[in-house]
C-alpha cells in the first residue's frame, strides 16, 4: 500500500501513538507474565508481596536451583528470536518445503524450531554462564503433566475444540450462505431470532441439560426400536459424559455468531458470480461449492478462530455435562483452586493455567495474519 | 434465492438451534410461569449420626416427602401466573419507590434482583465507551506506528481477548488479593493501606478493569481491520481541500467506522449484560452480584439438594428481556440496513 | 471408537496409577463406579478401593448437581456415592439410596455401630471419618502473652485484644468466612450454642430474634481483629496464614490441622494447638458442628452389583487403609491411633457438640443465612435488617419447595 506523502503520519505522532501502544502492551501482557513467572516458583516465593522476591526467588533458588542471568537472557533472546523467525518468514519456508500443502509445510517448520531450541538450550548448557542466580523449578508442571496425568484433559479439550470448530464452521457457512443471497422479511426474522439466541444465559441452558442428559438412555428406548438407530450404537447412549454431546451443545450455542459474521463476508462476495453459475447449470449447492468455496476461506478461518475461542475456553458446559474421564482443561483448573486446596494446589492450578494459555499463543503467532485479513475482507462489515 | 433452498441451506444450523437453545427456552418460560411443590408430610424419625466414640441418636418430627407408588417423591406443578416474577421484582415495593419515596428506593437497591441489575447495567453502561475508546485508541495507534512496532502490537494486543475468561480473571485478582503485588504497588504510590476486594466499589471498579482490559482487544481488532479500508482517494481529496487530521478523523474515518462500532456495541453489550465470569473469579458475591450470577445461583442446588428453579427461570427471561429491550435501537438500525440493500 | 478408545486409555490410566499390588480378593466382575467430592482422605480410601481392580473413580466438584440426577437414572450411573449429612438429603428424599442393614449383617464385621447412619431405624450409609471446626490456637504466642486458653468466644475476644495490644501477630483471629456456605456456617455453630434453632413447628424460620442478634453481635467483634478480606477467606487462604504465622486463633477445620505441621508450607511446624472448639457461654457445649462422611450404595442397580460395591467399598475403608493413611483424617474406624493433630475434633465431639442437622429446612436455611449474612458484615444492613431478610428469604424458598404452609 503506497501512501500519498501529504497523507503520512508526522514523526510527532508516530512517536506518541508509539509510546502509547507500549504502555497499553504492558498493561495486556503483565498479567500473563506474571503467572507465568509466578508457575516457574516454589510457594514461598510465589505470594511474596516483593515484587523483586518473586522475580529473583531466592527461596526457590536455595531448595530447587535456578538460572544464572547470562542463562536467562540466552533463553529468552533464542526463544525471541524463534518467534520472530517464524512470524517473519515461517509461512513462505512452508510453502517453499511442501508448496501448497501447507499442514506438511508447517509441521516440517515447527519441527526445524523445535530443533533450533533444542540445539539452543544445549549450548547455553554447555558454554559457562556464570552461577545460578535465579531460582527456578519445574515442580509444578512435571506435578500437573506428569503426575496428575493433564495430558489427558489436553486431549478431551483437543477433541471437543476440533470437533466444534469442524461441525460449526460446515453448518455455519451454508446458513450464512443462505441468509447472505436471501432478502425477505422471513430471512431477517430469522436472524434476529439468532441474535436472541445468542444472549440467552449458557447457565440457565445448560443446567436444563443435565438431567436430559445423564437419564437419555431411558428416554432414547422408544427410538432404539428402528433399526436406523441401533446401526449406530447397540444400546441408546448415555449423553452425559460424552464429548461430541457436548460437541453438538457448544455448536448449537456457537451458531448465531457464526452465522452473524459469514453473513456479511459473503454479503461482500458478488451475488452475480452465483447467479452466472446458475445461469450454466449449476444446483444452488453446486453454485456454493464451485464460486464460493474457493474464495471463502479468510472469513471462514477467522469465523473458525472464534468458534476456536468459544469451545477450547467454554468453562460451564464442559464442567456440567462432562464426567472426570473426558473433562476438558479449564473446568479442571478449577477443580485445582476449589476450597479444598493448599498452597501448593495454587500453584498447580498457575501451572495449569499458563499450559491453558500456551495453545492459545502459537494459535495467535499462527493466524494473527488470517484474523486481520478475514475481518478486513468483508467479515465486519456490520 | 428460492424459499426451499433458503431452507435447504440454513436448516441444520436451525435444526440445532432450536434442539439446544429454543428447547431450553420455551421450557424455561413455562417454568417460570409455574411451581413445582414438593408433598411433604410430618414425620417422627430416628436419625443417629457418628460421634467420634459413641452414636447421637435423636428422635424428632421431620417433613419428609411423601412417596408414591414407584418410591418417588409426589410433586405437583401449578400455575401460578406471574408469581414468581413478583417475588423478584416486589411490585409493590417498587411502585412505591417510583412514586417518589426514598426509603422505598433505597430499601429496592437491597433486593438481590435490582442489586444485580443495577450493577449488570452500570457494568455494562460504563465498559461500553471504554471499550469503544481504548479500541478505537489502539487501532489508531497500531496505524500511526512504525511499521515494526505493527505485528507485536497486534499479537500482544489479542492476548488478553483469547486468554480463558476464568484464567485472565485469576490472573489479575491474584495480584490484588492480600498483598498482592498490585496492592503493594498502589500502596507504594499513594502511600496508603489499600484492600481492593474489602468494599464494593474497589470491587467493581476491578471488574470493570478486568473487563476492559479482556474485551477491549476485539473493539481494536474489529476497528483496525475497518481502517484498512477507508477509502484513501477520499482522504487524499480531503488533504487537497486543506482538511487537518482531525478533521479528515471525523468526516472521515469515524464515519465510515460507524457500522462496525455498532456491530462491536451489540456484541459487547449482549456479553457485557451477561456477566458473570468476574463474580466467580473475583469471588464478589458478598459485594456486587450480576444478573446471571443471580439465575445460576438460584439454579444450583444449595446444601441439601433444593433448587429455587421457577425463580431461576424467571430471572432468565427478565434477563432475556434486559438483552432485547437494549438491543432494540441496534437491531432497529439492522433492520433499515437490510431493506435498504 | 476414537472416543471410546480416549475414555478406555483415561480409566486405565486412572487406575494404573492408582493400583497397588491387589491384596483384595473380590474381583468385581463388573465396573464399579464411584462419584464424590475430592479431598484427600477421599483419595486415600478410593486408592484402597482400586486394588480390587474394575474400579472408576468419580471426583467432581459440581457432585451436589450431579449426585441425584446420576443416581436417578435407570440404571444408575453410580454405584457408590461419597456422602455427607447433608448431601445425602436429597438421595434419601427421592428414595436414590437403598437400606444397608443385611449387606452390613453380611460383610460388615469390620464395622463398629457408630458408623452405621440410620435413618429411622435402617442403615443407610456407612460413616469413615468425622469433620468439624475446632479450636486452633498458636501456643507460643499465647505464652509469651501469658494469656490462658480461651475456653469461650468471650476468652477469645479478649485474648485478641491482648494480642492486639501487644502487636504480637499480623491478625489475632482468623477464620473461613468466605461469604456463602462457609459464612453461614459460623451462624449455625454458634446460634444453637446460645440455646436457638432454627425452625419451628411448621418448619417456620426462628432465627430473628435476641438469640440472632447476640450471635450476630459476637461474630461481628470477631472481625475486629480479622484480616479485612474474610468475606472472601476459604479454608485455604487461612490456613495458608496460619502456616506463615500471620494469624494465631482460628475456629477452623480438622481437616486442615494436617497442614500447619507441613514442613513444606508451614513455618509454624509444632506450634499449633489443636482444642475442643469455645463455647458460646461459660460451661456450654462447644459450639460448633460434626459432620461425617462416608458412602451409601445406589437403589437402582442389580441387587448383586451392590453388594460388589459394598464389598470393595468396605476394602477402601479397611485396617490397612486406616494404617497407611492414619494422618490424613479423623477416622472412624477401629484401628484409628489418635495423635496430636485430632486432640481437638475428639474433644469436641467428646465435649457434646452436636451433629449437623441435615435436613430439607436446614438446608434451605443454611443457604438463606449464606446470601444474607455477608450484608451485615459489609455494613449495608443492620443486624435486625439482616435476620428480616434473612427470614424473608427462607420463607420465600420453604413455600416455594412446599415445606411451609
Amino acid at each position: 500500500m503506497s501512501t500519498a506523502p501529504s497523507l503520512r503520519t508526522p514523526p510527532s505522532l508516530r512517536f506518541l501513538a508509539g509510546v502509547f501502544l507500549l504502555g497499553w502492551m504492558l498493561v495486556a501482557l503483565f498479567p500473563l507474565v506474571w503467572i507465568a513467572v509466578q508457575s516457574v516458583r516454589l510457594p514461598v516465593d510465589a505470594f511474596s508481596s516483593n515484587p523483586f522476591t518473586v522475580l529473583r526467588a531466592p527461596g526457590t533458588l536455595a531448595a530447587e536451583g535456578g538460572v544464572s542471568v547470562l542463562g536467562l537472557l540466552g533463553v529468552i533472546a533464542i526463544g525471541g528470536g524463534l518467534i520472530y523467525w517464524l512470524r517473519r518468514h515461517g509461512s513462505d519456508v512452508a510453502y517453499r518445503v511442501a508448496g501448497p500443502r501447507r499442514v506438511r509445510g508447517w509441521l516440517a517448520v515447527l519441527a526445524m524450531a523445535a530443533v533450533a531450541l533444542v540445539i539452543g538450550v544445549w549450548v547455553l548448557q554447555v558454554i559457562p554462564l556464570g552461577a545460578p542466580a535465579i531460582g527456578l523449578t519445574f515442580a509444578h508442571y512435571r506435578q500437573v503433566w506428569i503426575a496428575d496425568g493433564f495430558h489427558h484433559q489436553f486431549l478431551n479439550s483437543m477433541l471437543v475444540t476440533g470437533g466444534v470448530v469442524t461441525i460449526s464452521l460446515s453448518v455455519g457457512t451454508l446458513a450464512a450462505y443462505g441468509f447472505a443471497r436471501t432478502r425477505t422479511r422471513l430471512a431477517f426474522w430469522l436472524l434476529i431470532i439468532a441474535l436472541v439466541f445468542r444472549a440467552m444465559p449458557h447457565s440457565v441452558l445448560v443446567a436444563g441439560y443435565l438431567p436430559v442428559f445423564i437419564s437419555s438412555r431411558e428416554w432414547l428406548t422408544p427410538l432404539w426400536q428402528f433399526p436406523l438407530f441401533s446401526l449406530i450404537s447397540a444400546d441408546p447412549p448415555t449423553l452425559y459424559g460424552k464429548p461430541w454431546a457436548v460437541i453438538v451443545v457448544l455448536v448449537a450455542i456457537n451458531q448465531p455468531f457464526t452465522i452473524w459474521l459469514l453473513r456479511s463476508f459473503f454479503a461482500s462476495i458478488p451475488a452475480e458470480l452465483d447467479e452466472a453459475a446458475a445461469v450454466d447449470g449449476c444446483t444452488p449447492f453446486g453454485a456454493f461449492r464451485r464460486v464460493i468455496m474457493p474464495v471463502m476461506w479468510p472469513g471462514v478461518i477467522t469465523a473458525g478462530l472464534f468458534s476456536f475461542l468459544l469451545a477450547y475456553n467454554d468453562y460451564i458446559v464442559a464442567a456440567l455435562l462432562l464426567d472426570a474421564q473426558s473433562q476438558t482443561m479449564v473446568p479442571t483448573i478449577s477443580q485445582y483452586i476449589n476450597s479444598e486446596t493448599n498452597a501448593g494446589d495454587q500453584l498447580r492450578a498457575v501451572a495449569a493455567a499458563v499450559s491453558i494459555t500456551a495453545p492459545l499463543f502459537l494459535l495467535i503467532m499462527a493466524f494473527q495474519r488470517n484474523i486481520v485479513s478475514g475481518l478486513v475482507q468483508g467479515a465486519v462489515k456490520g | 434465492m428460492r424459499r426451499s433452498t433458503f431452507f435447504a441451506f440454513i436448516a441444520p444450523s436451525f435444526v440445532l438451534m432450536l434442539l439446544f437453545i429454543a428447547t431450553p427456552l420455551v421450557i424455561v418460560g413455562w417454568q417460570s410461569l409455574h411451581q413445582e411443590r414438593g408433598l411433604f408430610h410430618d414425620v417422627k424419625v430416628e436419625t443417629c449420626s457418628p460421634g467420634f466414640l459413641r452414636q447421637t441418636c435423636t428422635t424428632e418430627i421431620r417433613s419428609q416427602p411423601v412417596r408414591g407408588a414407584d418410591g418417588k417423591a409426589i410433586t405437583e406443578t401449578r400455575f401460578v401466573g406471574l408469581d414468581n416474577f413478583a417475588a423478584l421484582l416486589q411490585p409493590d415495593l417498587l411502585g412505591r419507590a417510583l412514586s417518589g419515596s426514598r426509603a422505598a428506593f433505597a430499601e429496592l437497591l437491597e433486593l438481590d434482583f435490582y442489586r444485580a441489575l443495577r450493577f449488570t447495567l452500570t457494568f455494562t453502561f460504563a465498559t461500553l465507551p471504554l471499550v469503544l475508546g481504548l479500541g478505537l485508541a489502539i487501532a489508531l495507534a497500531v496505524d500511526a506506528t512504525v511499521r515494526s512496532l505493527r505485528g507485536p502490537a497486534i499479537f500482544v494486543s489479542l492476548l488478553p481477548y483469547v486468554i480463558t475468561p476464568v484464567v485472565g480473571a485469576l490472573s489479575i485478582r491474584w495480584l490484588f488479593v492480600g498483598d498482592g503485588i498490585g496492592t503493594a504497588g498502589l500502596e507504594g504510590l499513594t502511600g496508603q493501606r489499600i484492600l481492593m476486594l474489602t468494599s464494593g466499589w474497589t470491587m467493581e471498579l476491578l471488574m470493570l478493569f478486568y473487563r476492559v482490559w479482556h474485551v477491549a482487544p476485539f473493539a481494536f481488532l474489529v476497528f483496525y481491520a475497518g481502517l484498512q479500508t477507508v477509502d484513501q482517494s477520499t482522504m487524499e481529496a480531503a488533504v487537497v481541500d486543506g482538511a487537518t487530521r482531525l478533521q479528515r478523523l471525523r468526516t472521515i474515518v469515524l464515519p465510515h467506522l460507524a457500522p462496525l462500532v455498532v456491530f462491536v456495541a451489540l456484541i459487547h453489550m449482549m456479553d457485557s449484560y451477561r456477566v458473570f465470569e468476574e463474580v466467580v473469579g473475583f469471588a464478589s458475591q458478598s459485594y456486587r452480584i450480576s444478573l446471571q450470577w443471580l439465575t445460576f445461583h438460584y439454579l444450583t442446588a444449595d446444601n441439601t439438594g433444593n433448587r429455587a428453579v421457577s425463580r431461576a427461570s424467571a430471572s432468565a427471561i427478565l434477563t432475556m428481556v434486559g438483552i432485547v429491550l437494549l438491543l432494540i435501537p441496534l437491531l432497529m438500525r439492522t433492520w433499515r440496513e437490510h431493506r435498504g440493500k | 471408537m476414537m472416543l471410546r478408545k480416549f475414555a478406555a486409555m483415561a480409566a486405565v490410566s486412572l487406575l494404573a496409577s492408582v493400583s497397588a499390588q491387589a491384596a483384595c480378593d473380590i474381583h468385581p466382575p463388573m465396573p464399579i463406579k464411584i462419584m464424590t467430592a475430592s479431598f484427600p482422605a477421599w483419595k486415600a480410601v478410593t486408592t484402597a478401593m482400586a486394588e480390587c481392580g474394575n474400579l472408576q473413580v468419580e471426583f467432581d466438584m459440581l457432585y451436589r448437581d450431579k449426585q441425584p440426577a446420576a443416581l436417578a437414572a435407570k440404571p444408575a450411573l453410580y454405584n457408590i456415592a461419597g456422602t455427607a449429612p447433608n448431601n445425602l438429603v436429597p438421595l434419601l428424599n427421592d428414595g436414590l439410596v437403598r437400606p444397608l442393614d443385611d449387606l452390613v449383617a453380611k460383610f460388615g464385621q469390620q464395622l463398629t455401630p457408630n458408623q452405621l447412619v440410620r435413618i429411622d431405624g435402617k442403615v443407610m450409609a456407612i460413616a469413615m471419618m468425622v469433620n468439624t471446626q475446632h479450636f486452633m490456637y498458636r501456643e507460643d504466642v499465647l505464652k509469651s502473652l501469658n494469656i490462658p486458653v480461651p475456653k469461650t468466644y468471650d476468652d477469645i475476644l479478649a485474648a485478641a485484644a491482648a494480642m492486639r495490644k501487644a502487636n504480637a501477630v499480623q491478625y489475632p483471629f482468623a477464620g473461613s468466612w468466605k461469604a456463602g456456605w462457609d459464612l453461614a456456617m459460623e451462624f449455625i455453630n454458634l446460634f444453637p450454642a446460645y440455646g436457638g434453632s432454627f425452625v419451628g413447628a411448621g418448619n417456620v424460620p426462628t432465627i430473628n430474634n435476641a438469640t440472632g442478634l447476640k450471635t450476630l453481635a459476637t461474630l461481628k467483634a470477631l472481625t475486629e481483629y480479622m484480616d479485612p478480606e474474610y468475606l472472601t477467606a476459604d479454608a485455604a487462604s487461612v490456613a495458608k496464614q496460619f502456616q506463615q504465622g500471620k494469624v494465631a486463633m482460628s475456629n477452623f477445620w480438622a481437616s486442615r490441622a494436617g497442614a500447619m505441621d507441613d514442613p513444606k508450607e508451614s513455618t509454624v511446624v509444632g506450634k499449633v494447638i489443636m482444642a475442643a472448639a469455645p463455647a458460646a457461654v461459660a460451661g456450654g457445649k462447644p459450639a460448633t458442628t460434626l459432620f461425617w462422611d462416608g458412602f451409601a450404595i445406589a437403589k437402582n442397580i442389580p441387587d448383586q452389583e451392590a453388594e460388589y460395591a459394598f464389598r470393595v467399598a468396605l476394602k477402601g475403608i479397611d485396617a490397612e487403609m486406616v494404617k497407611a493413611n492414619n494422618a490424613t483424617a479423623v477416622w472412624l474406624i477401629k484401628e484409628y491411633q489418635p495423635s496430636r493433630l485430632s486432640e481437638g475434633a475428639i474433644a469436641s465431639a467428646e465435649q457434646g457438640a452436636p451433629s449437623y442437622q441435615a435436613t430439607t429446612a436446614m438446608g434451605l436455611m443454611h443457604s438463606a443465612l449464606g446470601t444474607g449474612m455477608a450484608d451485615f458484615f459489609t455494613g449495608r444492613k443492620t443486624a435486625e435488617q439482616t435476620l428480616a431478610s434473612i427470614e424473608a428469604a427462607y420463607t420465600t424458598a420453604a413455600r416455594e419447595r412446599g415445606i411451609m404452609k
